[in-house]
């Protein structure tokens, strides 16, 4: 037998606390515990996967905070050890190994019910934060097989939703993942496919543009402006942004906000070329289709 | 089995519905009442079917899953559809009351209705609506939940049934055998310790407690912090250490977790 080594110390500790998640006495403080170390652990998510019972049991502790949503009763208490569960399932989320199965398994559809919550106390906040962090970890792969998933599960209304009310940390993740839906072929396709999708889209972007001359963030501005930059791609939306793109955008209000970000310099500057130039050479605005539409 | 409401059967949820005779417009106008009671029932059975699908689709895909994963050692079929049963059951009903209490709208068609009939004034209509949908909501709820679960029962069972088929088709000798061996194991698999793998030999009750426990109400809130403060011993644990040292379960700063997962993507 060979020396123990002190990373099986560590792993030692590791499958201890996940053993600890499967007993409902153990399990608040294996899951705060998990939670915080769960950057240190690379096998974490396939531990969690594969180990008997532990993704029953992080489910069990989502939908057992159903009756707390509506009417509003959670409490910070009970928040932060949901959250902690969720951060598990973002690591579950985010693992290459465990992404698909995590998607197979439908278990991102358990987290709706919180995204779909209103109250704008901090528990509440908290929940939607966490709950948009694993579906920002699972679109951070940049898989089309997620997109789909998401598309047909309709997360986009839940995400817009967000975008207008929530805190800016969750503006931020929310605009993250209606990015990464841009950002491919199909979720671009989806989201222009009929004027009522893009106008909702592009509504809450630029209510959200008017509220950042407010009260900047160089980091949901960066998103939004991405997110612009892609929709431009698309023909009709293009036509569509010579109308609705807002005026902050054109103007010079946000050129200190930008002042030491030369790539999203870059996107609005390319966004707004994209804008203009048909409209030059058109001599005119009009609401044609695009010829690749 | 001998349940008194099918999904579908609008008539048998019409002598549930509930309508206040003290309320204003039903008070001077009873005749209205029992098209309230119609307007109700439709309501209710407009939100089941949807809601319904939804929720049992979901269930069984989890279920099913999680029970292939979790199970894929187990060779007693008893115990792989009870843990189904309990876990589709928590699942499903679980997914259909949550969905229906944020979004149902029991109020709409009621308001239309006694808005066409000039039934009474703005505010008149408006008590009536709200009151009616308040007295009957516990009742639509608990319709749609039930119905949830019972659909899922079913549901699971035939989607167990090819896994478990197979299996006995494959004569005595595969008795022997998992039931949903046929799926390779993750050579991740190896690393695990004896104590969280899916065993051969039998998943003993330690283990099935997890599945056990999605047979606890779901309409009951977890306990609060005294109620859940973390024991001092845990028998399972090999080197027998406490769990984790006792420590205070509520991280002093309260959303340190959202905030590490939002912030883990912008990296």
């Amino acid at each position: 037998r060979r020396r123990k080594m002190p990373e099986d110390t560590d792993k030692d500790k590791l499958f201890q606390l996940v053993l600890e998640l499967s007993n409902p006495d153990t399990r608040e403080a294996a899951l705060l515990e998990l939670s915080k170390k769960r950057e240190a652990f690379p096998d974490l998510a396939p531990i969690l996967w594969h180990s008997f019972g532990t993704i029953a049991t992080l489910l069990q502790e989502i939908v057992c905070i159903y009756p707390l949503l509506s009417p509003p009763t959670l409490t910070a208490h009970a928040s932060n050890r949901v959250c902690n569960a969720l951060a598990l399932l973002q690591c579950v989320a985010s693992h290459p190994e465990t992404r698909t199965l995590f998607l197979k398994a439908h278990i991102p559809l358990f987290l709706y019910p919180f995204l779909n919550t209103i109250s704008k106390t901090r528990p509440f906040e908290y929940l939607r934060l966490t709950s948009l962090g694993v579906i920002g970890a699972l679109v951070k792969m940049d898989d089309s097989d997620v997109i789909n998933f998401l598309l047909t599960t309709e997360i986009i209304p839940l995400c817009l939703r967000i975008m207008e009310t929530g805190s800016e940390l969750s503006k931020t993740v929310a605009t993250f993942i209606v990015q990464k839906i841009l950002l491919d072929e199909m979720g671009l396709g989806y989201i222009c496919a009929t004027a009522e999708r893009f106008f909702a889209v592009s509504n809450v972007l630029s209510n959200m543009v008017l509220a950042l001359t407010k009260e900047p963030s160089v980091r949901l501005l960066k998103h939004i402006i991405r997110c612009y930059l892609r929709l431009s791609d698309n023909a009709r939306a293009r036509d569509a942004l010579r109308h609705c793109l807002p005026e902050q955008l054109r103007n010079p209000s946000f050129t200190v906000c930008l002042k030491d970000d030369n790539t999203t310099r870059r996107w609005l500057q390319q966004l707004l070329h994209n804008v203009q130039e048909e409209l030059i050479g058109q001599g005119g605005v009009q609401m044609t289709p695009g010829p690749s539409a | 089995p001998g349940q008194p409401f099918a999904a579908s059967g609008r008539e048998d949820i019409s002598q549930y519905v509930t309508i206040n005779p003290s309320i204003a417009i039903f008070a001077a106008q009873p005749m209205l009442k029992q098209y309230a009671v119609v307007a109700i029932s439709q309501a209710i059975h407009d939100i089941i079917t949807p809601v319904v699908e939804r929720s049992v689709t979901i269930a069984c895909i989890t279920t099913r899953e999680l029970l292939l994963k979790d199970f894929a050692m187990e060779t007693d079929e008893a115990k792989v559809r009870r843990a189904a049963h309990l876990m589709v059951q928590h699942l499903a009903g679980s997914l259909a009351l949550v969905t229906c209490k944020s979004g149902v709208s029991m109020c709409n068609q009621l308001r239309t209705y006694l808005q066409r009939q000039q039934a009474g004034d703005q505010q008149a209509i408006e008590q009536a609506v709200q009151v009616t949908a308040a007295d009957n909501l516990e009742f639509g709820c608990w319709l749609i939940e039930k119905s949830a679960i019972e659909r899922a029962m079913r549901d699971i069972d035939t989607a167990l049934d090819n896994a478990i088929n197979l299996r006995r088709k494959q004569g005595p000798a595969a008795f022997e055998s998992p039931i949903f061996g046929a799926r390779p194991q993750p050579a991740f698999m190896k690393q695990l310790p004896e104590s969280l793998m899916p065993k051969a030999s039998g998943l003993g009750p330690s283990q099935l407690r997890v599945y056990d426990d999605f047979a606890r109400d779901p309409r009951q809130a977890p306990t609060g912090p005294a109620g859940n403060a973390p024991a001092t011993a845990t028998p399972m644990g090999s080197e027998g250490k406490g769990a984790v040292e006792a420590k205070p379960a509520i991280d002093p700063a309260a959303g340190a977790a959202a905030v590490s997962v939002a912030q883990s993507l912008q990296q």
